[in-house]
């Protein structure tokens, strides 16, 4: 009763935009009052500084700083410079190329934001001055930019896997696979639709172009060689793969490309503490609820109820599936793993489903909520950078939507697609 | 001093802040793992890093409240018509002034019985100055969401509220669309 009681105040103050930090956290606060009494409360002082505190969560911060610097150095334009290079010859090469530089900057930054900020600016541009109508440009950059949630490293599957106290460094091999899947969704479906508007083709395919343009992004490819092969060879933990990130991208841009000032470092710092604050404020409220769900035993009361319908893993999958796109289409990808994941964990563990498996099918969910409006930071980034409406674009976008939606399926339904290399590396998902 | 002014000496204080934890936090871990990369580990680098990301988000959401960057469902607030709005966005800020000022209240409490306990890893460190980001965040929270209340009141009385992504993808759009594309492929 009581926690019904809390989730409808909690909904209730969300949806009248109270932050949803602080909905948390005052019914939260209610509840200790009611249930515990006054002199529990001074407890919540206590909760929300141990809820902040943690050493796996501190990749966060590194990571979107890491992104950040990469952004205000010449890093992503040799990216391009090089993609380019190797599938510019293709029809609709531009698309090919926003694709491939997605997935490049994929790997060295964990955020689809930073991604679209990155190479959008750029490529978008471009694009338009090639024909491209702008609500195209904008969808897809933008979908393509969420394969940076997808493949390693990635903030949600940090918050995932701190969450449902798995491995983070797990959940990232599991990405690889499916990451690659959703690009070559991307260039299917954008071939498709380059053959139909007869999009331009960018250059003749050159050897020594590929080759020149190779040399000059060296440095910036050696980035996810030392980050991804540092944390998937056991060198070091992903917080500290985080740091080693930000040492590179700071060695390469600032000493090798000799492309950074302090003006740009100090605010990608201060951004980058705001974005990491805003994320963390809600794990931290979320902590003051979690104590009541634990006590309540709401999510294991949630399970029995599932597992008396089915205990079918297939058939739960695809209800989460379908909670999880609606939820995506109104909540940020933060906010939607922290108010679900301690909820729907023990149902998953119930019926069987690796939760490894299930934080990647919930980090393709969350990628394709970010394409779905009216909350798709993502989505409305891109469509800022291009000036196109956000609904027109979501037409043009639609056929992307559906070659991820093709790629979550698989990815739901056929588990060995993201949990072979994670068996291949480690012997065991556990 | 016009509370324009205090705005941005405020903001520039929080910037100031926010600068350091970040710069200290990142060359925190990388000092960590390169000693114990040494086979010279730091036993106090992670109790230290965990507490250090305790200060990034108490001290980063002062910052954030200030920009109107803490995530929010706005989608139902616009679609009401103007007065509501109002009515609706104070008692949203009384709900934050709640929050926090309990928040500031018993992190001030907590901060009393914890007298003469020290960090683990680190026995010069008293228990009472890593926990006073509670405190102390909290009361900046509350200094930030009150400077910025005119804005969200005119908010609330025209147009209704704007995602903070939108705004800042909108700036990225307009600057660095130009400059960059300037530079963009060769």
């Amino acid at each position: 009763m009581t926690i019904a009681l809390m989730l409808i105040g909690m909904f209730a103050l969300a949806l009248l935009n109270v932050p949803i930090a602080v909905a948390l956290g005052i019914v939260a606060t209610a509840a200790i009052l009611v249930i515990q009494g006054p002199a529990s409360l001074p407890n919540m002082a206590l909760v929300m500084f141990d809820g902040a505190s943690s050493f796996p969560l501190l990749a966060i911060p590194l990571f979107i700083l890491a992104g950040a610097i990469m952004n205000v150095s010449s890093i992503s334009r040799r990216l391009i410079a090089f993609t380019s290079a190797c599938f510019g010859f293709v029809r609709g090469g531009l698309s090919m190329v926003t694709i491939g530089a997605s997935m490049f900057f994929a790997e060295i930054s964990g955020s689809a934001v930073a991604g679209v900020a990155a190479l959008g600016t750029i490529l978008i541009p471009a694009m338009r001055s090639r024909g491209y109508s702008k609500e195209f440009a904008a969808a897809i950059s933008s979908s393509s930019a969420s394969l940076a949630i997808i493949i390693p490293p990635s903030i949600p599957m940090i918050l995932y896997a701190v969450m449902a106290q798995t491995s983070v460094v797990k959940m990232f091999v599991a990405g690889i696979l499916p990451g690659i899947l959703g690009a070559i969704g991307l260039a299917v479906a954008a071939y498709i639709q380059a053959v139909r508007y007869n999009f331009p083709v960018e250059e003749k395919f050159q050897l020594s172009r590929v080759w020149r343009t190779l040399k000059e992004a060296a440095w910036a490819f050696m980035l996810p060689v030392i980050i991804l092969g540092g944390i998937f060879g056991g060198f070091v933990t992903a917080t500290e793969g985080a740091g080693l990130a930000v040492a590179a991208a700071l060695v390469i841009g600032g000493l090798i490309y000799r492309d950074l000032n302090l003006r740009d470092l100090r605010k990608a710092c201060i951004d980058g503490a705001v974005q990491t604050a805003v994320v963390m404020l809600l794990v931290a409220s979320s902590a003051l609820i979690g104590t009541f769900l634990t006590e309540a035993k709401l999510p294991q009361a949630l399970a029995q109820s599932i597992t008396g319908f089915t205990s079918n893993p297939y058939v739960i999958l695809l209800l989460l599936n379908v909670f999880f796109l609606i939820l995506g289409m109104f909540l940020h990808s933060a906010a939607a793993i922290i108010l679900t994941v301690p909820i729907v964990m023990p149902m998953i563990t119930a019926v069987g489903i690796d939760p490894i498996h299930f934080g990647l099918v919930l980090t393709l969910n969350l990628a394709i909520g970010q394409q779905t409006p009216p909350v798709a930071s993502v989505l409305i980034a891109s469509c800022a950078i291009a000036k196109s409406d956000i609904w027109e674009t979501t037409k043009v976008n639609l056929p992307f939507i559906l070659a991820l939606l093709v790629v979550l399926l698989l990815c739901s339904y056929v588990p060995w697609i993201s949990l072979v290399l994670v068996h291949l590396f480690y012997g065991s998902t556990g | 001093m016009s509370l324009k002014s205090i705005r941005v000496a405020f903001e520039r204080l929080l910037e100031a802040i926010a600068l350091v934890l970040m710069v200290s936090l990142t060359a925190l871990v990388i000092a960590g793992a390169t000693f114990r990369y040494l086979g010279n580990a730091l036993s106090w680098y992670d109790e230290l890093a965990s507490i250090g990301l305790v200060w990034l988000t108490y001290y980063g959401s002062a910052l954030a409240a200030l920009r109107g960057a803490h995530i929010g469902v706005t989608g139902v607030v616009n679609a009401m018509p103007a007065k509501a709005r109002v009515i609706v966005a104070v008692f949203a800020e009384a709900m934050v002034f709640l929050f926090f000022g309990m928040l500031a209240y018993y992190g001030v409490q907590v901060l009393l019985v914890l007298q003469g306990e020290y960090m683990i890893s680190l026995p010069e460190v008293p228990t009472q100055l890593t926990q006073s980001a509670i405190p102390v965040g909290a009361v900046l929270f509350m200094i930030a969401e009150a400077l910025r209340l005119p804005e969200i009141m005119r908010a609330a009385r025209g147009e209704g509220f704007v995602d903070l992504e939108i705004k800042e993808a909108l700036e990225l759009g307009a600057h660095d669309g130009k400059s960059k594309a300037a530079g963009g492929l060769q």
